[in-house]
């Protein structure tokens, strides 16, 4: 049954690793659902957070086969309910009135999000929270209507 | 070209052998039959472009069989990368999927560290085929030379030494085995562990059955030697897999010419599977004891932890199926008495003229298996093939790089008439080398591994498989190579004495029964106890 899973993968900070992660799992035909990378604690390391939705065998398999690239150090198969996992959206909403600017105001503050930017005919809404949060707040703010959405992609530690 | 100008000055002194081929694809297979041979990386060098995508084949042949390989490509000045200049092709992004590590030079200063890197990556571990690009302006820069001494790499450390808890769950289960089986891999060969083998099994009394590339680990003759695993293989293995009660797996990877259908698959085995890639473990066949360990260290410490023990009733029925075999298919194969020859009479011939002591590299197909199964090995190491890839063309220029790898043992390339037209090119290579590779071509008019599937799955509709060849006396001739021909066989021992006793290069071309099929067959989709012996 394919499920939700994130792959964190710890590798040296080197041209080609995202390329190799990229092929292998292009090679099972895994589809990637969001990807960020960073640098981590240890300079010349980066993290990478890779969601995907895959089976669990296929996903301890490829787990594995991610070892046989030279720079990786460390691979970790993990689902949600072992992580503690966010995200950052920020959203660009329609607020041409007083009354629309007000409501998205109201909107926001009862949430985790803030407003960030504010404009004559929009307003530029941050939101942080795991998927079904922005989900959520996206779903809302679309009454007002939504110009552009951007979603970083998951960012995750283990409990 | 600066590479190439400062090879000049090495050119007669010994220091560095440099042997010009005709295609990248041959200098790519030679590399590899020289890596095969010395668990040495072979190095061969290419141009940009072209030159180093023609190398992408043996590249993908030589990560699929686990094969050092340490490759140069040229690349265009890096001021016009990414601009579509001459010759430019991105080899980074088209070999990454199929080399183990590669990477591009831009400076001069990268090269010594890089060059220590590739070479300690294509030869540790799971060996395999590394490709570093070297752009134009890091060719012509100058540095100071020092090569760095050793090399430790943060992220790759590959696992060497089995966990001692696992070894000893092992050991008991293999105590406690009725019908143990062990299956020899190409693993025992990287490692060099062709002795810790036979004493591990002589130690425990294991029958031993073997992968293609496993073959020559141990001595064909030898009494534990039941034979060869998968889709043309022996026929006891391939049927008593399946009964066996406790299998270890040691340096295979359970391809699927192997495993058969693998839900019918050792399913009532417990199973024990050594090897040094982590990644194979639990990939196509789940272990019961898993052990990432490189397999000489991983032999000798079973040998040590394992009873004195024999299983004379077990090998007894190999030997009652062995029996089968060779009244059903390997009597009238090795032997015929009337008809054309056939390829099984002429390996089984070369294999008594030399008695199982020469260096055996095959191309791909039908004459494949047949050598595969009637060579006796006597050598450790002696007997190179395309497994994984499967590459036609493979052999003539793999024989090659053997040749230079072992000059003192006779090399013998094996090819049909398919096959050796797809790199024939470097019989000039032998020429111009003198190197004293003896080729045979079994001729047999067709493609004929592809021929036997549509005979036997297609209803014999022979659809494009007929290939006529080139008079390949001629050919050889042309090119400056001894050569002859025998259809007849009358002829055909004394034809392979004259052959064997020249002290250069020879082609001999041996026109084979036509429709001949390679015997016992597990179709696809089959499970090894389906195997058919006719």
């Amino acid at each position: 049954m394919k499920q939700r899973y994130t792959i964190t993968a710890i590798a040296e900070n080197k041209p080609g690793v995202l390329y190799r992660i990229a092929d292998l799992l292009l090679r099972r035909k895994i589809n990637i659902e969001s990807l960020t990378v960073s640098e981590i604690e240890h300079k010349g390391m980066s993290r990478f957070t890779i969601v995907i939705d895959a089976e669990r065998d296929l996903v301890e398999k490829v787990g594995k086969q991610l070892y046989r690239i030279i720079e990786m150090t460390k691979v970790i198969e993990s689902t949600d309910d072992e992580l503690v996992a966010r995200e950052v959206a920020l959203i660009k909403v329609t607020a041409k009135t007083k009354e629309a600017r007000e409501e998205v105001e109201q909107l926001v503050r009862l949430s985790t999000g803030r407003i960030i930017h504010v404009d004559k005919s929009y307003l530029v809404v941050e939101i942080t929270g795991n998927e079904s949060e922005i989900d959520k707040m996206s779903e809302l703010l679309q009454l007002f209507g939504i110009k552009e959405i951007v979603r970083s992609g998951r960012i995750a530690v283990f409990k | 070209m600066p590479i190439y100008d400062a090879l000049y000055d090495y050119m007669n002194d010994g220091r560095i052998k440099h042997v010009l081929v005709r295609h990248e694809q041959g200098a790519g297979h030679a590399a590899e039959g020289y890596g095969r041979m010395t668990g040495d990386p072979g190095v061969c060098m290419v141009t940009s472009g072209p030159g180093a995508t023609n190398l992408v084949t043996a590249i993908a042949d030589a990560m699929m069989d686990s094969v050092p390989m340490v490759c140069i490509s040229g690349q265009v000045d890096s001021s016009v990368i990414g601009t579509d200049a001459f010759q430019e092709a991105d080899v980074i992004g088209i070999t990454a999927p199929v080399t183990k590590w590669n990477y591009q030079v831009t400076k001069a200063h990268e090269i010594p560290e890089v060059m220590a890197k590739a070479f300690h990556i294509a030869r540790t571990g799971r060996p395999g085929p590394v490709l570093v690009d070297i752009t134009k302006d890091a060719q012509f820069e100058m540095m100071e030379f020092s090569y760095p001494d050793n090399m430790t790499l943060q992220s790759y450390q590959p696992t060497t030494v089995p966990h001692r808890r696992q070894i000893e769950t092992a050991a008991r289960h293999l105590d406690n085995a009725e019908r143990p089986l062990i299956l020899v891999g190409q693993g025992v060969q990287i490692a060099k562990a062709q002795k810790e083998l036979q004493s591990f099994l002589e130690k425990g009394g294991f029958p031993a059955a073997f992968t293609l590339h496993g073959l020559s680990a141990l001595h064909s003759g030898h009494p534990l030697h039941v034979g060869f695993l998968g889709m043309h293989g022996n026929y006891a293995p391939n049927k008593l897999s399946n009964k066996a009660d406790v299998v270890l797996a040691i340096g295979m990877r359970f391809d699927d010419r192997v495993t058969g259908r693998l839900s019918d698959y050792l399913n009532d085995a417990i199973i024990i599977h050594i090897d040094i890639d982590p990644a194979e473990l639990n990939k196509n066949v789940p272990a019961d004891v898993p052990i990432v360990a490189d397999a000489k260290i991983a032999l000798q410490e079973l040998t040590k932890s394992i009873k004195k023990n024999t299983h004379s009733d077990w090998l007894g029925k190999f030997e009652e199926l062995y029996e089968s075999e060779k009244q059903k298919v390997i009597r009238n194969d090795t032997h015929p008495k009337t008809g054309e020859i056939k390829m099984a009479e002429v390996v089984t011939l070369i294999s008594e003229m030399t008695k199982g002591e020469a260096v055996v590299v095959s191309d791909v197909g039908q004459h494949q298996m047949i050598t595969a199964r009637y060579y006796r090995f006597a050598k450790p190491n002696s007997w190179i093939s395309s497994g994984g890839m499967g590459t036609m063309g493979f052999g003539l220029p793999a024989a090659v790089g053997a040749k230079f790898a072992r000059p003192e043992q006779e090399v013998i390339s094996i090819s049909g008439d398919g096959g050796i037209q797809m790199n024939i090119q470097e019989f000039t290579t032998l020429a111009q080398e003198q190197l004293p590779v003896k080729v045979i071509i079994l001729n047999n008019g067709f493609l004929g591994m592809v021929r036997q599937w549509q005979q036997l799955f297609f209803q014999k509709r022979y659809s494009m498989v007929h290939i006529q060849s080139p008079d390949f006396v001629v050919v050889a001739n042309g090119c400056g190579l001894e050569s002859s021909r025998v259809a007849e066989r009358r002829d055909l021992k004394r034809e392979l004495e004259k052959m064997l006793r020249h002290k250069g290069p020879y082609v001999l071309e041996i026109k084979v029964e036509q429709e001949e099929n390679v015997f016992p067959m597990i179709p696809t989709g089959s499970s090894v106890d389906e195997i058919r012996l006719s």
